[in-house]
């Protein structure tokens, strides 16, 4: 017997009015505010990280993998195709940070958007040959993609070859916030802010035509085409919005651990987001977000066993799959319970 | 004379040995409700196929008011205006049936990802137009309880009416249903009847393939028949129901159990 917390939540949200919504989440979002302080704070001391600190685990990987979590769940949970070179995107936000900055000058801000349009532009470039074949293939040429970018960064002098980029710029300061290495919670809350803009975002499509577009592309795109939906285009913007966020976050990430160099972008990365989407349970925000703050949490918090972490780490990554194969907590089934009239 | 809504010229197709459709013409005019038989493997759902761009023609013509078919992807066919159900019904089962209505009715809107992201005017105004239209046509398939049912918690005859109502959510200027009565009862297939007749009263032309005489029968401004993948009769039901073409294919290939 489980315990089904997705449909307690729904019905527990679903029968509250908006101010009591509106109440909830900024609670929820001032308590995630909070959370740099739960290792100094008594009660929640027990969190503390042994070997990095808590406040910089906390930015990565707890919340760069949300993130990401969250952008590669559009492609592999939204319309259902499967991308293993994810990290690539990552990959192209941080050493276009890198590189407009040690070159150019540029900060985080202003290379920022240029980090999301050149990780869309892979998107694209990737995207309108691979998305015309499914499934395996699709995973197949994503994985290629996503070694040909470390490849090609190992390769390049001008992304440093092995060495990568040191000196890469901290943030600037916004509003008097500074960013550097003593103050790793103020990345924490530019990383919440980019997971709330994300959600947004992602709940916004999901009740109108491009979810709907890609929940039927998901479920048999056959039929989805038939019904008027241009399937490559819908397919491509999935692509490319997870593409987009990916991006985001290693513009941030390049910008925080000031050096970056081909390994840290191999395809581990790619492999841990996908396993943080389908531990959490494929389609589903919250379950995703959970299934990421678990899975890049755990490592971290055990880290004194060394080298029984990683069994470990496999260990409740088996268990959870035969408990809950669907995940933390499985896509969301939007059937309401009030039928009119009907038996 | 009436004006032809579609018309397929010399249409041929072929899977590698076999030839599902030799050399057909055919046409619907608008406004009628024309039904398509024929025995099991006649070439019937290949009909479907070829005119909504599942599949290419080996040789051949399909002209769709005034548009040469050839070439076009499916969903611009669909944006064409052409509607169809299937044989086997492929409802999204995950979706509401609202919704599955909705994402058909997708298709003629102007707003794209990013008016949606943002909530342009235009893309609220069409959001609720569209939902308004989609619960109408809900209620006209009688199914508008079913609403905010998943597709495949819908009883089997309720599928079938949400792929009708999804069809029509395309707005389309010709309906193609495949099989719409399969399975279902004899009081079922006399409310079916008046249901197509309905469709075709508000102003579609409607494609049939149906393996029950009666209904056909009943309905039908215009039957066509294949077998082996030829038309071998089209004309009204009275005179088709007399060929003696008809009659030999029918008897002398095993039928469909309908
Ligand atoms: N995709 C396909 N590949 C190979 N053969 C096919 C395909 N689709 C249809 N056929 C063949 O074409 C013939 C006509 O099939 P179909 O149109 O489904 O008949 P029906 O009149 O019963 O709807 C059959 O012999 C069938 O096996
Ligand atoms: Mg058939």
């Amino acid at each position: 017997m489980m315990i089904n917390l997705r449909d307690k939540g729904a019905k527990v949200w679903d029968g509250w009015n908006r101010p009591t919504r509106t109440v909830f989440t900024l609670v929820v979002i001032a308590i995630v505010a909070l959370l740099p302080f739960a290792a100094t704070w008594g009660p929640t001391s027990f969190l503390n990280t042994p070997i990095t600190s808590f406040e910089n685990v906390l930015v990565y990987p707890v919340g760069m993998f949300v993130l990401m979590a969250l952008g590669l769940n559009i492609v592999v949970g939204k319309s259902g195709l499967l991308d293993l070179g994810y990290v690539a995107f990552f990959a192209i936000g941080a050493y276009t940070m890198g590189i407009l900055s040690t070159l150019y000058g540029w900060n985080t801000w202003e290379a920022m958007p240029f980090g999301i349009l050149f990780a869309m532009l892979a998107g694209v470039l990737l995207g309108l040959p691979a998305l015309r074949l499914r499934g395996d293939y699709l995973a197949i040429i994503t994985l290629g993609f996503g070694e040909i970018i470390r490849i090609v960064a190992l390769n390049l002098t001008v992304t440093g070859g092995t060495n990568g980029i040191p000196g890469i710029p901290n943030p600037p300061s916004i509003f008097g916030i500074k960013f550097d290495l003593m103050n790793p919670a103020h990345y924490f809350w530019i990383v919440v802010i980019m997971i709330l803009l994300v959600i947004w975002m992602i709940r916004r499509f999901t009740v109108r035509r491009p979810g709907r577009a890609w929940e039927a592309i998901r479920q048999d795109e056959d039929v989805a085409s038939l019904m008027g939906v241009n399937t490559l285009v819908y397919k491509l913007w999935s692509f490319v919005i997870g593409a987009a966020i990916g991006g985001a976050a290693g513009v941030l990430f390049a910008s925080k651990v000031m050096v970056i160099a081909p390994q840290m972008f191999n395809f581990n990365v790619s492999v841990l987001i996908l396993a943080c989407v389908v531990f959490g349970g494929i389609g589903n925000i919250w379950g995703v977000a959970a299934g990421a703050v678990i899975l890049a949490y755990l490592p971290e918090r055990i880290r004194f066993i060394s080298d029984a972490r990683q069994l470990i780490f496999g260990l409740v990554l088996i268990l959870m799959m035969n408990l809950r194969p669907d995940g933390l907590l499985p896509r969301k089934k939007r059937e309401k319970i009030k039928e009119k009239g009907a038996q | 004379m009436s004006e032809k809504v579609l018309e397929l010229k010399n249409a041929t197709i072929k899977f590698g040995g076999v030839t599902a459709l030799n050399e057909v013409n055919f046409h619907v005019n608008k406004g009628e409700i024309c039904a398509l038989i024929g025995p099991n493997g006649a070439g019937k759902t290949t009909v479907f196929n070829v005119v909504t761009g599942v599949y290419p023609l080996t040789s051949g013509q399909i002209i769709f008011n005034g548009d040469d078919l050839a070439g076009k992807k499916k969903h611009q066919i669909t944006k064409l205006g052409l509607g169809r159900t299937f044989q086997n019904v492929r409802l999204f089962g995950e979706m509401t049936a609202l919704e599955n209505v909705l994402t058909a009715s997708d298709v003629h809107k102007k707003a794209g990802l990013v008016g949606n992201l943002f909530g342009t005017p235009r893309a609220r105004r069409e959001e609720k137009e569209s939902r308004v239209r989609a619960y109408e046509l809900l209620e006209f398939m009688g199914i508008a309880h079913r609403a905010d049912q998943l597709g495949k918690n819908l009883p089997y005859g309720d599928q079938r009416r949400l792929e009708i109502a999804r069809a029509l959510g395309t707005e389309p200027k010709l309906i193609m249903l495949d099989e719409p009565a399969a399975g279902f009862n004899p009081a079922e297939k006399i409310e079916l009847a008046q249901t197509i007749k309905k469709i075709r009263d508000a102003g579609y032309t409607v494609l049939l393939i149906e393996h029950d005489m009666s209904l056909i029968m009943g309905i039908s401004d215009r039957v066509a028949v294949l077998d082996f993948g030829q038309k071998i009769a089209d004309d009204v039901p009275s005179v088709v129901q007399k060929d003696p073409k008809v009659i030999e294919a029918y008897l002398g290939a095993p039928t469909d159990a309908s």
